[in-house]
């Protein structure tokens, strides 16, 4: 059985003025001690989707249009506030983008570490103090830094600082949204490698949120492409970058700069990613779309199976015509 | 093609309550007409004080910087306007470098107005001809900044930096905030302009791939110093310098079958303030010896067109 399986997952945001498709159909599988990378653009929902799972999708303009978050065997959107609280950083944590505005400043990083065990490990507050101090140095923090506030660290140190808290109780699935975007490369090499090491010795899973090719090549076993609310390509590593076939997937790889290969011209992909509130019939990607055909703008594409351990959200891929 | 900017030994140091800061702290280059040089560094190495400084946006402490062959490091005020024409910037935030109550063809009339350049007609229709250069559509020369995304309004930008016909653009982190799709459509509009108009361009970034594809030349700052120089493609085929190497391969690269050996950086940048003479990379560096906290090494050329800050770069390269 799967750690995590998402079926049909859709989230909209409605108000007065408009509908904001942000979630449509998707479909997601994590195994134990595995990390599935989440890639996409600005917009995609791949942060949505990260909240959805956590039920932190806010009420009333969020809403669940359909779908199940089955972990370790159990439906997260049918079970209570109680039970999610039980989940939210015991089973399942998160890192947030930006560590300079995911820690509370009035509060030494010590103690906020030490509120989560406390909360979660029903151990006196003496010993979650201690475990706290514990962390911090699993993380590369020295323990006399303990007592100090997050103003007194540097942006990697911060985050160092949160995922420090994100594993303080043993979670079975972390979820790192964009954990190394504010850092600089240097640092993000140092964070990313940290991670790898616990959460190899912890057998933790991971979804791992990103717009960076590169830190997905280096850090998961399977990739999931999002474009426009849906999964348009998904599977193990190695098919995705050894054989990327959506047309989406392929301009995603156009577009970045080679490091040792030398090219005039770099291939973007035209255009914009549309408007969540207002979304294209048929294929979202068709006005972008170098192949598409007239059928792309009318039919809706399904994720289907092209060979094993690989989805392509395309009906031209499938018929081989791409 | 003819030398465009010189700077030689360019200072600039901020006062703090603990001390100078040094952000550029004896940076010299020569940028050849339609080149582009691009600066790469983590934050904090003083690569955006550099392009400002060089446009004369803020006054350096010492050095000189030469356009052209003329010393423009203390011309006045009027002279300096004047000079504005041919040397602008393109700057890193699409989203707070546009006034939010002016629409996009009074952005891009602004320069020709501030320099009472044109009248009216003439001015609607240059700003009509730009939107066209850069791409953007003429439906929208009356929407807000706020209407448009990141990718529309870096055309604004790069539009109003060519309103006024310049030589010289320093770009400052131009594509950073764009996601990466949009950042290539962005790359391929400043190559075009450069191609098309004879540009030359000091494009500041901490992208290392997008300098690479980019720049003629490299240069590599750390904590306001000049570490390595060097063809683009050199840099990245033969990196010298410690720091280089180790900057070089933390980029993560969309690539599972590239394995390659991993010069590993531990720590954090030092403090630009009143650095000690010594090399400034010593926290760091897996190389330090005793020479290295002795004085500040030099920036000296060690292969043809390669210049490079390190006490030990002939025994580290075996050279």
């Amino acid at each position: 059985m799967s750690l995590l399986e998402i079926k049909n997952l859709s989230i909209h945001f409605v108000t007065r003025y408009s509908d904001v498709h942000a979630v449509n159909g998707v479909d997601l599988t994590i195994e134990e001690g595995k990390t599935l990378g989440l890639v996409g653009e600005t917009g995609a929902g791949k942060t949505t989707t990260a909240l959805g799972i956590l039920r932190l999708i806010q009420k009333p303009q969020g809403r669940y249009e359909s779908g199940e978050i089955i972990f370790k065997g159990k439906d997260l959107l049918k079970a209570t506030d109680d039970e999610m609280r039980s989940v939210r950083g015991n089973e399942i944590s998160m890192i947030f983008q930006d560590p300079m505005t995911a820690l509370n400043p009035i509060l030494t990083v010590g103690d906020q570490i030490a509120e989560v065990i406390h909360l979660h490990g029903k151990c006196s507050q003496a010993e979650a103090n201690e475990r706290a101090v514990k962390m911090l140095e699993m993380v590369g923090i020295r323990a006399e830094r303990a007592g100090e506030y997050p103003h007194q660290f540097s942006g990697g140190m911060k985050q160092r600082v949160v995922i420090a808290m994100a594993l303080a109780c043993n979670p079975s699935l972390l979820i790192a949204d964009e954990p190394t975007t504010a850092l600089d490369v240097t640092i993000q090499a140092q964070v990313l490698e940290m991670m790898a090491d616990l959460k190899k010795g912890r057998g933790t899973a991971m979804l791992l949120i990103t717009h960076d090719l590169g830190i997905v090549a280096e850090n998961c076993d399977d990739v999931a492409i999002m474009y426009a609310g849906e999964v348009i390509e998904y599977g193990t590593l190695e098919r995705i970058f050894h054989n990327p076939k959506h047309p989406y997937t392929l301009g995603l790889f156009g577009s970045i700069p080679s490091l040792d290969k030398d090219e005039e011209r770099l291939h973007p992909i035209e255009g914009l990613m549309p408007d969540p509130a207002a979304l294209p019939a048929g294929c979202k990607f068709h006005d972008r779309c170098a192949y598409a055909t007239d059928e792309c703008a009318s039919c809706e594409q399904e994720l289907a199976e092209m060979e094993s351990g690989h989805k392509v959200r395309c009906a031209r891929v499938m018929k081989g015509e791409i | 093609m003819g030398e465009l900017i010189r700077v030689e030994h360019l200072k600039k140091y901020f006062n703090t309550p603990g001390g100078k800061l040094h952000a550029v702290d004896d940076v010299s280059f020569v940028i050849n007409e339609g080149d582009t040089l691009g600066v790469v560094g983590e934050s904090g190495c003083g690569k955006s004080t550099l392009g400002r400084t060089v446009l004369k946006l803020i006054e350096p402490t010492d050095g000189k910087i030469f356009y052209k062959g003329r010393d423009i490091t203390d011309i006045t005020e009027k002279e300096n306007k004047q000079l504005r024409k041919k040397m602008q910037i393109i700057f890193q935030d699409p989203y707070s470098s546009l006034n939010p109550r002016k629409t996009v063809s009074e952005l891009i009339a602004d320069p020709l107005k501030a320099f009472h350049m044109l009248d009216k007609a003439g001015r609607a229709q240059k700003v009509a001809q730009l939107m066209d250069v850069v791409g953007l559509s003429q439906r929208f020369a009356n929407s807000y900044p706020h209407e448009l995304d990141g990718g529309r309004r870096q055309r604004i930008g790069v539009a109003r930096a060519l309103s006024l016909d310049p030589e010289f653009i320093v770009c400052d982190e131009p594509v950073s905030a764009l996601d990466v799709s949009i950042q290539a459509q962005i790359l391929n509009l400043l190559q075009d302009l450069q191609r098309d108009r004879g540009l030359t361009y000091i494009f500041v970034t901490h992208d290392l791939s997008v300098v690479r594809h980019i720049s003629t030349d490299i240069l590599v700052m750390y904590i306001g110093a000049m570490v390595e120089k060097c063809g683009a493609k050199d840099l990245f085929k033969a990196p010298l310098h410690p720091y280089t190497k180790g900057l070089l391969s933390a980029i993560p690269v969309p690539n599972i079958d590239h394995v390659r050996e991993k010069v590993k950086l531990q720590g954090e940048l030092t403090s630009p303030i009143e650095p000690k003479d010594e090399c400034r990379f010593i926290a760091r560096c897996p190389y330090a010896t005793e020479a290295c906290k002795q004085h500040m090494p030099e920036f000296q050329e060690v292969a043809p067109n390669h210049f490079v800050a390190c006490h030990n770069v002939k025994t580290i390269n075996n050279m």
